[in-house]
């Protein structure tokens, strides 16, 4: 492992650096994939992070027009990155993200076109009322542009979609070429991030979509999308159908929605922990574990108004400094540049909480006692079931055995469209000298140590999922999945 | 007469034991004709005589012994007396000198079936206050504030140390106030009483350093070392050994070992036994020879309850072993471990996984002799249970005690490996002898369980530090400086308390059968087993 005391060991703040050095992107891509490779950008934050600003330089980057070399050469990046490090599903999530996000600009800038070419097109409007219908809610995120959401009826038609211009999509067109006044008010209220889904009400069609839309529901990188397309919709309609400026303008909006991917990153934590009062009520007992971020922050957040007592599970052998650090200073261990740095961050004992620090082996012990476990994830699955620091599954398990709530943070990011099939595919297993040191080698040589990074937790452990987008049911984690990824990009 | 007696302060006993020595002496005629020397005055006058005589003699001696104490011991004595009055009576209450012998004469005329009666009633008073000793790592401190909880068992030297060492409160987990005692002597610095014998004295600090651990290990230790204690014994002039052996002796001793680690539940039934035998003990029997008496039955109580019992749970469980089984075990039980050896050696085919905690590590000395001995090992910590679970065919855990509401009482942990069995329907088999049954019950791993230093969990494998080469020593010191990068002065953060219990507490409905020298049994005959074994 590297070691995390040298304060220039590679890592996603030199990584970081370097983007923004002027390094040529393949290069970049290369140094991400051997950071990847070499575990020194882990978990999932970063991993998100690094991911969307490398897409961001490679989109930047990209000198074609055409729209399907984009997607190609994003999907081509992401293959590497995935490929580099298979279990950190929050990388494919991200790439996944992108391409959604190409695809969707596309297809907008598609339907536009179509109304200002082939205006005919719009007879044919018609032949599909439920989508037009649902159209209202779907021109804010694409998500409603995914056949799971659609039903499974419609899924080679979205396929094809972007791949014939000229496709079924017109009647969207005339839904947007109506939609075009709101458009520069949704942007600016867009820009101010308040996630809500109020601004789609100033418009004909954000009347009708209002009550339909669940609040929050969209994730701000793809709001944003149809919204940055505005102006430059405007002009197409004006007549500039070149295909120069249409891949022109598709980049531009692709990497304002990159860039929004990355104020969502940054801001998630505080959007999870904005719902902390809805869940913590005074003199409960916490149970929780590792050093996630997103619990501290939504602990804290509890703490100003609440007092409680935190049970932290150190999660021995693997995050145990990290947690230690995390109770004592509020932040992990050789964290000092990262994002993650918040100078304002103190731990919770600071915040007057008492935190009571166990060893893992007492969680049967104390679950008796406990009110709620709140964990924090590497990944969720689609099927609701996630993957977290290997302890959580006997922590969900025990939780379970004295019906005590199991509650469970996570970011969008780390949603991932992936079905687990096979769990123990998902699971990587880490240094065993953090087990048994090798310095015992003889003994080392005759055993098989075993260390496992992740656990498996199904998803009827857990009883409610609270994500940037509200608190969710383990049942409707799908949903969130359909609303996020493309079912075309689900497979890498 | 008997509801008085009844009645009476427990150190009425000294007198009491003088009024069935007449009765014993009768039947033991052979014996009084090898009484000590100043005995054999009083032999000639025939057992009617000695009926009165030896009585009187104890009615001296504890007279004076009444006087010295009230001297040197008045302090003492009202700790202790608050102390019971707190934590409503501990091991010391033998100790407690003689009260004002006023009933004497009453007890000298009394008839047989009243000295009957006297006997039984004491010896249950007897095993009252060694379940006490038993249980006293449950209860010390229980409902005392954190100034009475400086108060020990001890005489006041160890109450002064108490004072300087206790911890701010701050650092005591609320909802296991009731379990911190003082904390565990880990040097001989406050003086123990002169009595305790050196090998007991070493063993204690080994238990607090638990370089002896576990069950068996420490009653076996414990018992061992009482031998040795009661072999240098001599009883004092004016006296009788089955008298003064247990309050003023032994005790000593029990205290001493209870102030470095809490006793486990062996050796509090050890002791029961070893005090039962005491008492029994006939004072005519010359004091060589009830000394070496007492040292065959505690070698005939290690090898029929303890080392008999492990053959004979180790071959059973043993049988229990198929070829291609993997055998999920946690943490270090010797039993567990002689199963294993032993269907290794009866040539079966298994695979072990040794699951093991922080910070103890005792499952690596385990996963040492299974490998050395050629068994296929793997090793792991307790958070990948999930893990390990997943192709593993049985699950063979040792015990620290079998509670009679047949639930598991052992290290910390067990609980969350059986619970995983259980859920995925893999057999949990527990191998306990007999002599770790308890008539107490639990419910929970709050109410009773043992509370070790929490520093041992900011430095890393303390134990293991101990129980292996210089290597790892190095290791562990190169790892408590890592850790305690962090952790180091967690003292000094208000809020944050560090908990370490040793215990946990596993539910019946986890455990699928227990192995005992009695049989194998579901874990609701526990009761019946620990009665039949105290019975006979």
């Amino acid at each position: 492992m590297p070691s995390a005391a040298v304060a220039s060991a590679p890592g996603i703040s030199t990584f970081l650096k370097s983007l923004k050095g002027g390094t040529p992107v393949d290069n970049s891509i290369e140094h991400l994939v051997s950071l990847l490779k070499r575990r020194q950008i882990r978990n999932s934050r970063p991993c998100a992070i690094a991911t969307t600003q490398l897409l961001l330089r490679v989109v930047a980057e990209f000198k074609g027009r055409d729209v399907a070399k984009l997607i190609e050469r994003v999907r081509h990046v992401g293959q590497k990155l995935t490929a580099a490090q298979p279990r950190e599903m929050a990388v494919g999530n991200i790439v996944r993200r992108v391409l959604g996000l190409i695809r969707e600009v596309n297809e907008d800038k598609e339907e536009d076109e179509d109304i200002s070419a082939i205006s005919d097109f719009a007879v044919a409007a018609p032949h599909q009322p439920s989508d037009s219908l649902s159209r209202p809610t779907l021109s804010s995120h694409m998500s409603t542009f995914s056949p799971l959401k659609h039903g499974a009826t419609m899924p080679a038609p979205a396929t094809l979609q972007h791949f014939d211009s000229s496709g079924s999509s017109d009647s969207v067109g005339q839904d947007q070429a109506e939609n075009i006044p709101r458009r520069p008010a949704m942007y600016s209220a867009q820009s101010s991030y308040t996630g809500s889904s109020a601004p789609l009400a100033t418009s004909l069609f954000g009347l009708l979509s209002h009550p339909e839309t669940p609040s929050g529901a969209s994730t701000p990188s793809l709001q944003q999308s149809p919204g940055a397309k505005a102006s430059l919709t405007a002009r197409n309609l004006a007549g500039f159908g070149e295909d120069f400026v249409k891949a022109r303008d598709i980049k531009a909006e692709v990497i304002d929605g990159i860039r929004e991917m990355l104020d969502e990153l940054d801001q998630v934590d505080d959007q999870i922990a904005e719902k902390a009062l809805e869940h913590i009520h005074s003199n409960e007992i916490i149970l929780t574990h590792t050093s996630s971020m997103t619990v501290q922050k939504f602990l804290l957040t509890a703490a100003r108004k609440r007092k409680f007592t935190v049970v932290h599970v150190e999660a021995y052998p693997n995050e145990h400094q990290d947690t230690h650090a995390t109770i004592m200073t509020g932040r992990k261990a050789g964290a000092t540049d990262d994002a993650d740095s918040d100078p304002r961050f103190k731990s919770l004992t600071a915040a007057g909480i008492t935190v009571i620090l166990i060893p893992d082996s007492a969680v049967f012990a104390i679950m008796s006692r406990v009110n709620k476990v709140i964990l924090g994830t590497h990944s969720v699955l689609a099927n609701g079931g996630l993957v977290a620091a290997v302890g959580a599954r006997t922590i969900a398990s025990a939780a379970k055995v004295h019906k005590t709530p199991v509650v469970v943070l996570s970011g969008v990011y780390k949603l991932s469209p992936v079905y687990p099939f096979d769990t123990d595919e998902l699971i990587e297993h880490g240094n065993a000298s953090n087990v048994i040191p090798f310095e015992d080698g003889d003994f080392v040589e005759k055993i098989e140590v075993m260390n496992p990074l992740y656990d498996y937790v199904p998803a009827d452990l857990v009883d409610l999922y609270i994500t940037n987008l509200g608190g969710h049911a383990p049942s409707y984690l799908y949903r969130i999945v359909a609303d996020h990824y493309r079912v075309e990009d689900i497979n890498l | 007469a008997s509801s008085e007696r009844a009645m009476a302060p427990p150190t009425a006993r000294v007198t009491e034991n003088t009024d069935r020595q007449p009765s014993q002496a009768d039947s033991t005629e052979t014996t009084q004709q090898i009484v000590d020397t100043d005995r054999s005055s009083q032999q000639p006058n025939g057992s009617a005589k000695s009926a009165e005589s030896v009585p009187a003699e104890p009615k001296l001696s504890g007279a004076e012994l009444k006087k010295k104490k009230q001297a040197e011991k008045a302090a003492r004595r009202e700790r202790e007396k608050a102390e019971r009055a707190a934590a409503g009576g501990t091991s010391v209450a033998p100790n407690t000198p003689a009260p004002p012998q006023a009933g004497k004469g009453d007890s000298q005329k009394k008839s047989k079936p009243n000295q009957q009666d006297q006997k039984s009633n004491q010896q249950d008073k007897d095993q009252k206050s060694n379940q006490q000793d038993k249980a006293q790592h449950f209860r010390r401190g229980s409902g005392t504030t954190p100034t009475s909880q400086k108060l020990p068992v001890r005489s006041s030297q160890p109450s002064t140390q108490a004072m300087t060492r206790k911890k701010p409160s701050s650092k005591e987990v609320g909802l296991f106030g009731h379990l911190y005692g003082h904390p565990r002597r880990q040097t001989l610095h406050p003086t123990p009483p002169k009595e305790v014998h050196p090998s007991v004295l070493s063993l204690g600090l080994q238990m607090s350093t638990y370089t002896v651990c576990g069950s068996n290990a420490r009653c076996v230790a414990m018992l061992l070392a009482f031998k040795a204690a009661i072999n240098a014994y001599t009883t004092p002039p004016q006296t009788s050994l089955a008298r003064h052996l247990t309050s003023h002796y032994l005790s000593p001793q029990i205290t001493y070992l209870n102030s470095c680690r809490p006793l486990s539940i062996s050796m509090g039934n050890a002791i029961r036994w070893l005090k039962d035998l005491i008492i029994k003990i006939d004072p005519a029997v010359p004091e060589q020879d009830a000394k070496l008496d007492i040292a065959d039955s505690i070698d005939a109580f290690i090898r029929e309850r303890i080392t008999a019992a492990d053959t004979l749970i180790a071959s059973a469980a043993a049988d229990k072993i198929q070829n291609g089984d993997v055998i999920v075990t946690y943490a270090k039980s010797s039993i567990v471990q002689k199963t294993l050896l032993q269907a290794h050696t009866q040539g079966k085919r298994f695979r072990v996984v040794v699951v093991d905690s922080k910070p103890l590590f005792e499952g690596r000395n385990l996963a040492r002799a299974l490998s050395n001995a050629g068994i296929t090992v793997q090793y792991a910590l307790v958070t990948a249970t999930s893990h390990v679970l997943g192709e593993s065919t049985k699950v063979l855990i040792g015990a620290h005690a079998m509670m009679s509401n047949g639930r598991l009482y052992s290290r910390v942990g067990t609980a969350v490996v059986a619970m995983q069995a259980a859920e995925r329907d893999i057999p949990v088999i527990v191998c306990c002898e007999s002599v770790k049954f308890t008539d107490r019950v639990a419910l929970d791993s709050i109410v009773g369980n043992e509370i070790a230093d929490p520093d041992e969990l900011v430095g890393e494998a303390r134990g293991e530090a101990r129980s292996e080469g210089g290597t790892d020593v190095e290791e562990v010191q190169g790892n408590a400086v890592n850790n305690q990068g962090a952790l180091k002065d967690w003292r000094k953060r208000e809020n944050l308390q560090l908990l370490n219990i040793m215990y946990d507490v596993t539910p019946a409905e986890y455990i699928k059968m227990v192995v005992t020298e009695y049989g194998s049994l579901p874990p609701s005959s526990v009761p019946v087993v620990h009665r039949i074994s105290t019975t006979v």
